[in-house]
């Protein structure tokens, strides 16, 4: 138990962690509201007008839709791969498991702009000129698979392997133990796994930057794109329309699986 | 039913032979323990014939079928480990229906057969519990109903009870061996307690180092050890060096530190073989001192006492009997002798036994 005067500081942290993760997102909401003509904080009255613009802009709307359609690729894509991965060394990595470990993990210890040389180079080297949303979706791939294998991991080291052997024991084929028994006990992992794939994807900057095309500009590029040229609040809306959108993303989840279910590793 | 066969089985993991040419066989319908101190291999032995790790060497029979080589899915072992390994995510009905919907049963025949086994074990009423919601006896009972309501050919268990506090422990043991009388199914039951193992088998076999030692019904196991490990190992023991020096009768003649001493002995003791005498500290006597020396069927030492621990309903001696040799005997709650006082020891020829010295 913690005494009164512990208590009061340990609120008040709390409250100060808050506020300082809070911050710019009000900051944000409220400068998509602005009435006025620039991109400033406190705004200039309440009004809809800048949401209005945005779902009016072409190049806005598409680069929306693309971003969505590349992240939920690139998370379908580092799910699958990332929790293969993680099932297979820790598992059967034996002597080389911590050397896979830091090699599958090695995307977030290089920095993404690196990463995105790296890439851009590699597909100039097969002949690959512009490879467009294919090359976007191997990038983010890339980059998406160290949080899926890292929490998936996380999830299957405390995962009791005797409970698959329960399973073969009754009868039960490789596949089908995967599927009621290992899955459904893994799957907050995985889940949890999959959002911040999906969220990494979304935010991604600096590999997109450098292997975008034209009609390929996912949301972020095209902000930046934007921002040189003009200073209006329709920047604040596409990250008022992020922050929504993860908002029904956790709410989502948790009607779905269960918050509780992404740290205990099942239901 | 069917019987299980281990032949020569052996089981190596890198330089530790965990298992070694283990032949054993659980006859049809009877309940074989599978006993030895800790790290002797008895879990390797049950998942081998689980299917959970591959035999080095050898063959696993089940019926007229060599399963050595088969996924553990085709086995039809119900096994019940020692952490009971029900599924957190699914309720007991669920845990217990697993298996039947493996097979292939249709949804009316599970739940009917999954009601009737809970009702049998207990549990009749908390079918939509999760594991969690369990006691550890419940839980026990859940793991016992899963690999039972497969009517599996073999019933594997790895130390079902070792989770249970001491009474429950008690009650389960009855229980297991109800339940496996009355399903008549051929079970290998795998435990390090010798009074589990003593009460619940058929048979005992007795592993260490991953070798069998013995294999016996339960009285064989513990008033004709083979070897000085097992007398050892299966409950209190007193061993004495000795030598083989004669037969009297059916008893033989053996010189220990503490005199001459006549005792029941292993058939393939000869005269001058080194050996080992195992007497039990409760078939021995304390008397006064000045009884006439060794007679018919009696065994006679004198000595002194040591030490005397209260124990409740026994009291527990040690008895300085000469040469060296310190016995262990254990006396009825009133008995009077003190520390230091001169005793006469004795103990009947059948209740003492020579083994060979060396193992094997
Ligand atoms: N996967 C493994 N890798 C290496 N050695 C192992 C492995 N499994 C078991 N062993 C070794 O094999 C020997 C027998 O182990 P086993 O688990 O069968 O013992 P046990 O009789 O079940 O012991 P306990 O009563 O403690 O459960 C031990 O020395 C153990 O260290
Ligand atoms: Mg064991």
């Amino acid at each position: 138990m913690l005494r009164r005067g512990e208590r009061v500081w340990l609120n008040a942290a709390v409250a100060l962690v808050y506020a300082f993760l809070l911050a710019p997102i009000v900051i944000v909401v409220l400068a998509a509201l602005n009435a006025g003509a620039y991109l400033r904080f406190p705004p200039e009255g309440l009004s809809l007008r800048w949401f209005v613009a945005f779902a009016q802009s072409r190049s806005f709307t598409r680069s929306l839709a693309f971003s969505l359609k590349l992240a939920a690729t690139a998370t379908v894509l580092s799910t699958v791969l990332g929790t293969m991965a993680s099932l297979w060394l820790v598992r059967f990595g034996g002597r080389l498991r911590t050397t896979l470990r830091i090699l599958l993990t090695a995307p977030l210890a290089v920095p993404g702009i690196l990463t995105g040389i790296a890439l851009l180079i590699f597909f100039y080297a097969l002949g690959w000129g512009k490879t467009g949303f294919g090359g976007l979706v191997i990038g983010h791939t890339l980059i998406c698979i160290p949080y899926v294998f890292l929490i998936t991991s996380a999830v299957l080291v405390r995962f009791d392997q005797s409970l698959e052997e329960a399973a073969r024991n009754l009868g039960a084929s490789p596949f089908a133990t995967f599927r009621r028994v290992t899955l459904p006990l893994i799957k907050g992992g995985v889940i949890s796994g999959a959002i911040f794939a999906f969220v990494t994807s979304y935010d991604e900057f600096n590999i997109s930057l450098l292997l975008s095309g034209v009609g390929n500009t996912p949301l972020p590029i095209q902000l930046f794109d934007y921002l040189r040229f003009s200073f209006d609040p329709t920047a604040a809306v596409a990250g008022t329309i992020s922050i929504a959108m993860a908002v029904v993303v956790v709410l989502l989840t948790q009607r779905l699986v269960g918050l509780e279910s992404l740290y205990m590793g099942g239901g | 039913m069917a019987s299980l066969r281990l032949q020569g089985l052996t089981k190596r993991f890198g330089d530790v032979v965990a298992v070694h040419e283990l032949t054993l066989e659980v006859p049809s319908g009877e309940l074989v323990a599978l006993l030895g101190p800790s790290g002797c291999g008895k879990t390797t032995t049950l998942r081998m014939v689980a299917g959970f790790d591959v035999p080095t060497r050898g063959r696993i029979v089940l019926g007229d079928r060599d399963i050595t080589a088969d996924p553990p899915e085709r086995r039809d072992c119900g096994m019940v480990f020692q952490h009971y390994a029900l599924f957190p995510h699914l309720t007991v009905e669920q845990n217990v229906a697993f298996g039947l919907e493996m097979r292939g049963l249709r949804r009316p025949d599970v739940e009917r057969r999954v009601g009737e086994i809970l009702e049998r074990v207990g549990l009749g009423g908390l079918g939509r519990r999760y594991p969690r919601q369990l006691s550890g006896g419940q839980q026990q009972r859940t793991a016992l109903a899963r690999a039972l309501v497969i009517s599996p050919r073999v019933l594997l268990l790895d130390e079902p009870l070792a989770n249970l506090d001491a009474k429950l422990r008690e009650e389960m043991r009855f229980y297991i061996r109800s339940l496996q009388r009355e399903f008549h199914i051929t079970t290998l039951y795998v435990t390090h307690d010798q009074a589990e193992a003593l009460v619940l088998a058929d048979r005992v076999a007795v592993l260490m180092n991953g070798r069998l030692q013995q294999v016996g019904a339960p009285e064989e196991i513990y008033h004709r050890p083979r070897t000085p490990a097992v007398a050892a190992f299966i409950g209190l023991t007193n061993l004495l060096p000795g030598r083989v020096t004669g037969r009297s009768g059916e008893r033989l003649v053996l010189e220990t530190p503490a005199g001459t001493v006549r005792a029941a002995g292993a058939p393939d003791l000869r005269e001058g073989m080194e050996a080992m005498l195992s007497v039990r500290p409760e078939h021995i006597e304390l008397d006064r001192p000045g009884e006439p020396a060794s007679r018919d069927g009696v065994n006679r030492l004198r000595g002194v006492v040591q030490e005397r621990t209260f124990l409740g309903s026994l009291i527990d001696f040690r008895v300085d009997v000469g040469g060296g040799v310190l016995l262990r005997v254990q006396g009825r709650g009133g008995a009077p002798q003190r520390v230091g006082e001169q005793v006469s020891v004795s103990f009947d020829t059948t209740a003492a036994w020579a083994l060979p010295r060396r193992e094997g």
